[in-house]
C-alpha cells in the first residue's frame, strides 16, 4: 500500500512539475512533502479510483492525517 | 464523447440543457426523479447520446456512491450542471421547518456534494467544467423568496471560493443566473405579478430556457477556458 502512495505521489508531481521531497518516509508531513492541498485531493481521488474505497467518507467523524505514515495506516486499516 | 451530467434534467432548464449538449456532441447523463414525456423522447430520439439516472436529492447520504456508479458506468465527466432545484415559496414568518430544511438540503447541499465527487475524476483528468445554476434573485432578491434567494446566493459564493480551489488542475466553475423563465417552477406567478416582471425587461419580453441553455453550452465548451469563478444572467436585461 505504502508503495502504491508513494508511486502515485510521484506520478501527480511529475504531470504538474511539482518538486516532491527526496525521501518520503512515513514522518513526512504530507502538505511539506511538495503536494499542496490539491494534490492531496488528486491523490485521493486516484486511490478511490484504483482501490474503490475512500476511507475518509467511511469515517465517522472528519480526520486529516499529518504523516504520510497515518496516511498509508489509513489506507492498510480500510482495506484490510 | 465528452460526458455531461445534468441535474433535473426531465423537465424545464435542465431538459433545455440537456437537449443542447446533445446538439453540441456531448453524452448527457440526466438525472432526476421522474420520467417526462419530453425526456423519454429525447431518450428514444437520441439513444447514444443522453441516458436516464433517477436520483433523488434528498437522499445526501447515497450522493457519494452515486457519483462513483455514474464515473463507473459512463467515464470521467467532462462537466457538471448542478440545475436541478425546488422553488417553494412562502413569506419567512409562517414558510415551515420542512420546507425551509428541504430547500437548504435540495438546492444547497446535495449539488455541494454532488460536486465534491464528480470533482474528483475531472482532479485526475485535469479537466473539467463546473456549472452552478443560481438566479438574479440571490442578488436582487424577491418577495416570499428568502429561503430560496439564500440557497442561490450559496450556490454563487460556492462557485467563487471552488474555482479558486479547482483553478490549477483546469477545472473551471462557473454560476448562471436565470431571470424568469416560464417553467413548472414559476407556473404560480401569473398575472399582474408576471406583468411587472415583463415590464422590468429593456427588451420587453422575458429570457427563456432555451437562451439560458445557450450560456450553458458556452460554459461548458473548450472555448470558455479562461473564463472561471465568474456569473452568466440571462435576464432578458431585467436586472441591470
Ligand atoms: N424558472 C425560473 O424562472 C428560474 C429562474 C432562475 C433560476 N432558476 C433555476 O433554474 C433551475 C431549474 O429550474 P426550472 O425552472 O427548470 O425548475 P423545474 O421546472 O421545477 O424543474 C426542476 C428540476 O429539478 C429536479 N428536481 C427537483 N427536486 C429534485 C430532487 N429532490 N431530486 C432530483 N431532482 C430534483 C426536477 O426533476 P424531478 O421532479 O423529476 O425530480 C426537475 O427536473 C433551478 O436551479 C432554479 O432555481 C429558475
Amino acid at each position: 500500500m505504502k508503495e502504491k502512495i508513494i508511486n502515485i505521489i510521484t506520478e501527480i508531481a511529475s504531470d504538474s512539475g511539482w518538486e516532491i521531497v527526496a525521501n518520503l518516509n512515513d514522518d513526512t508531513v504530507l502538505l511539506e512533502s511538495g503536494l499542496d492541498s490539491l494534490g492531496f485531493a488528486i491523490l485521493v481521488a486516484r486511490l478511490e479510483e484504483e482501490l474503490l474505497l475512500d476511507p475518509f467518507t467511511m469515517m465517522d467523524e472528519p480526520v486529516y492525517p499529518r504523516t504520510l505514515g497515518e496516511f498509508v495506516k489509513i489506507y492498510e486499516n480500510c482495506s484490510s | 464523447m465528452k460526458i455531461i451530467i445534468v441535474t433535473g434534467a426531465t423537465r424545464g432548464l435542465g431538459l433545455a440543457v440537456a437537449r443542447q449538449c446533445i446538439a453540441d456532441g456531448y453524452k448527457v447523463v440526466a438525472v432526476g426523479r421522474t420520467m417526462t414525456e419530453e425526456l423519454a423522447f429525447l431518450l428514444q430520439q437520441y439513444s447514444e447520446c443522453i441516458d436516464f439516472e433517477r436520483y433523488d436529492f434528498s437522499d445526501t447520504e447515497g450522493i457519494h456512491l452515486f457519483a462513483v456508479q455514474i464515473t463507473k458506468k459512463y467515464g470521467r465527466p467532462w462537466g457538471l450542471v448542478n440545475n436541478a432545484a425546488i422553488g417553494r415559496d412562502g413569506v419567512l414568518a409562517t414558510l415551515h421547518e420542512r420546507d425551509i430544511a428541504d430547500l437548504i438540503k435540495i438546492n444547497i447541499e446535495a449539488p455541494i456534494l454532488l460536486t465534491k465527487y464528480i470533482l474528483r475524476p475531472m482532479l485526475i483528468n485535469r479537466c473539467g467544467r463546473i456549472i452552478n445554476v443560481s438566479s438574479i434573485i440571490a442578488t436582487s432578491g424577491f418577495n416570499g423568496l428568502s429561503v430560496y434567494g439564500a440557497t442561490k446566493a450559496a450556490l454563487a459564493g460556492f462557485t467563487k471560493s471552488l474555482a479558486r480551489e479547482v483553478g490549477k488542475a483546469g477545472i473551471t466553475v462557473n454560476t448562471l443566473a436565470p431571470g424568469y423563465m416560464e417553467t413548472d417552477m414559476t407556473s404560480a406567478l401569473q398575472g399582474d405579478r408576471l406583468e411587472s416582471v415583463r415590464r422590468r425587461s429593456p427588451l420587453g419580453h422575458l429570457a427563456t430556457v432555451e437562451d439560458a441553455a445557450y450560456a450553458v453550452s458556452y460554459l461548458l465548451s473548450e472555448q470558455s477556458s479562461r473564463v472561471t469563478g465568474t456569473t452568466i444572467t440571462v435576464d432578458a436585461g431585467s436586472s441591470c
